[in-house]
């Protein structure tokens, strides 16, 4: 456990160590999410607008959980593992008396960590300016819910990212675009980082709430607003963890096989 | 335990996919991948003793490094017997990475933003190094190498040199039993060679750790290995002293002279083959057999002032035995 500890602590030191590109990271963040709020706030501009079953101050609240959401479930590291293969980085760590999958994980954590700190921050400063309609969650059973989804989907992105970033095991330059496509493409459109899912047609939603990426953000988000609760809360919780397991076992399989034809290359 | 490492009929492919040049190729290899089989080692054996210090030598590709990779674990065997230490590499086993060590030349661990000296602390925490010992073998390698006033300076501004010392400071502090040593002293100034030497040497002997290094700087051979294994192509050529490469395959002898007069001179080519002539000096190539014959024979018919006989530098016995000279 200590040396998780010790790995903690320099990767937060790392992370202070260019300190300009972490602000202009936030930056970009503070204005995706402006860029959000603005979107939606027009296109409920007029009085007594709902689209979908969503009125100004649902669709406001949504995008406002979506940025404490994202902050804890997307701020992650591990895509550097594809490079770590790519490049012959891993054998660094191979040759360490260390589980390399841990080792992604609590600099994950760090990162989540510092990433909240800021959010927290960013958020309180957006909502003092904008001053939208926002939900504060006071039943305790909800806040549970809500803690165990935000833990499943930190682990449910952790190993997809650890997955794609297992392919340049076989295909060592197609890192970036595997990346591109299911980061950027999939994992945004499907998790309800984007829009809330339950504006799609119902055969579309039940499909997307069978694969994992809806457990992301939307899951956690409408169990924090309290839109999900009883049956459809613990059967939601149970697709989750099963996805949960489903992609730690694969990630095994897949190392198990990777590792095998492993170069180890850079000299 | 009295074998440190064991390597048995090892054999080691690789699949790599060929890419034509420029765009066409590109799009070629995507529709239609050609693999192609690369075979790295084919059938290496060869068995170290505990304390031994070994030189690898061969040319680039001829599975040097991908031996030190099998043997530490990074590398899944295609076919073959490995152990170190008793322990199977590729099982990774936390017991058996904390007493190996493999420093690549041009592979670091250190983490390039920081100080090296976080690095060594988080090494400290991983190989859960007491924290006495881990105090006294930091201060130790620390002065050995002459690290002290670079501690605290981040790794991205230090020089190739330094770096190196730095890396090696990481890689020892554990104080594995198994060393495998990737070309250190590539891209090194002379000095700065000597020093990595001197330090490997008082390594080996003060704790008694095998090691085992690949090096294309004969120095580094012939200063620190009494053993060496020649490979090429993925086999092994020789495996023995580094003299008795020397005797068994460089088949003649060098003797050098010094003339006093310039009398008769192109008589010489009678004993021997002539390398060099200029006049006071003569250097001849004789087979080895025949060596004492024709120093005697230069010493009678010749105003010689001098005369001495040598072996045939290292550098050129090994150039010679890729050249494929050296035959099994």
């Amino acid at each position: 456990m200590k040396k998780y500890w010790g790995i903690f602590r320099i990767s937060f030191q790392q992370e202070f160590a260019y300190r300009l590109n972490f602000v202009l990271w936030r930056v970009r963040n503070v204005f995706q999410i402006l860029l959000t709020y603005f979107l939606w706030s027009t296109v409920f501009a007029g009085p007594g607008t709902q689209i979908f079953g969503y009125d100004r101050a649902k669709i406001l609240t949504y995008v406002f959980a979506i940025m404490i959401v994202r902050a804890l479930v997307f701020s992650a590291r591990a895509m550097d593992v594809s490079r770590d293969i790519a490049q012959g980085d891993l054998s660094n760590y191979l040759l360490k008396p260390l589980s390399y999958l841990k080792y992604w994980f609590t600099r994950d954590v760090s990162s989540k960590v510092l990433n909240l700190i800021f959010a927290g921050a960013e958020f309180i400063i957006l909502f003092l300016i904008l001053r939208p309609p926002f939900f504060f969650q006071g039943d305790t059973v909800a806040l549970l819910a809500f803690t165990a989804s935000i833990i499943l989907a930190i682990m449910i992105y952790f190993f997809i990212l650890f997955l794609i970033s297992s392919i340049p095991f076989w295909a060592p330059e197609i890192g970036w675009g595997s990346h591109f496509l299911v980061t950027v493409v999939i994992i945004e459109a499907f998790s309800g980082a984007l829009f809330p899912i339950n504006i799609l047609p119902q055969g579309l939603q039940s499909f997307i709430m069978a694969t994992p990426f809806p457990y992301l953000i939307y899951f956690p988000v409408q169990v924090y607003l309290g839109n999900i609760q009883g049956s459809a809360l613990m059967g939601g919780l149970m697709v989750a963890l099963a996805w949960t397991g489903v992609l730690w076992f694969s990630l095994k399989f897949i190392w198990q096989k990777g590792l095998k034809v492993y170069q180890a290359i850079g000299r | 335990m009295n074998r440190a490492i064991i390597v048995d009929n090892l054999v080691k492919n690789f699949e790599i996919t060929e890419k034509g040049p420029g765009l066409t190729g590109a799009i070629k290899s995507l529709i239609s991948p050609k693999k192609k089989e690369v075979h790295a080692l084919r059938g290496v054996s060869f068995t170290i003793q505990p304390g031994e210090l070994v030189g690898f030598i061969g040319p680039n590709g001829a599975g040097k490094t991908t031996t030190l990779k099998t043997l530490s674990g990074l590398l899944y065997p295609t076919s073959g017997f490995v152990e170190v230490l008793e322990f199977d590499p590729w099982e990774r086993k936390p017991e058996f990475l904390k007493q190996i060590s493999l420093v690549m030349g041009q592979k670091n661990q250190l983490w390039w933003d920081l100080p090296a000296m976080e690095t060594f602390e988080l090494n400290r925490a991983i190989y859960e190094i007491p924290t006495r010992s881990y105090q006294e073998n930091l201060k130790e390698l620390v002065e050995l190498l002459d690290l002290e006033k670079l501690l605290e300076t981040p790794v991205r501004k230090l020089s190739l040199g330094q770096r190196m010392r730095m890396e090696l400071t990481a890689a020892l502090l554990h104080k594995p039993k198994v060393l495998f040593l990737d070309e250190p002293t590539i891209g090194l100034d002379l000095i700065a060679q000597q020093k990595m030497r001197d330090f490997i040497y008082n390594y080996n002997s003060k704790y008694g750790a095998t090691i085992l290094l690949t090096s294309h700087n004969m120095d580094d051979l012939v200063d620190l290995a009494r053993r060496v294994i020649v490979i090429n192509e993925g086999q092994i050529l020789f495996d023995g002293a580094l003299e008795e490469l020397v005797t068994k395959y460089a088949k003649e002898k060098i003797i050098k002279a010094t003339l006093s007069k310039e009398d008769g001179i192109a008589d010489i080519e009678k004993i021997g083959k002539v390398k060099k002539l200029a006049f006071p000096q003569v250097i001849l190539s004789v087979p080895r057999a025949a060596c004492a014959v024709a120093a005697s024979e230069l010493l009678q018919n010749f105003p010689v002032d001098d005369l001495t006989i040598e072996e045939i530098p290292i550098e050129d016995v090994i150039r010679k035995a890729f050249k494929g000279g050296l035959k099994r």
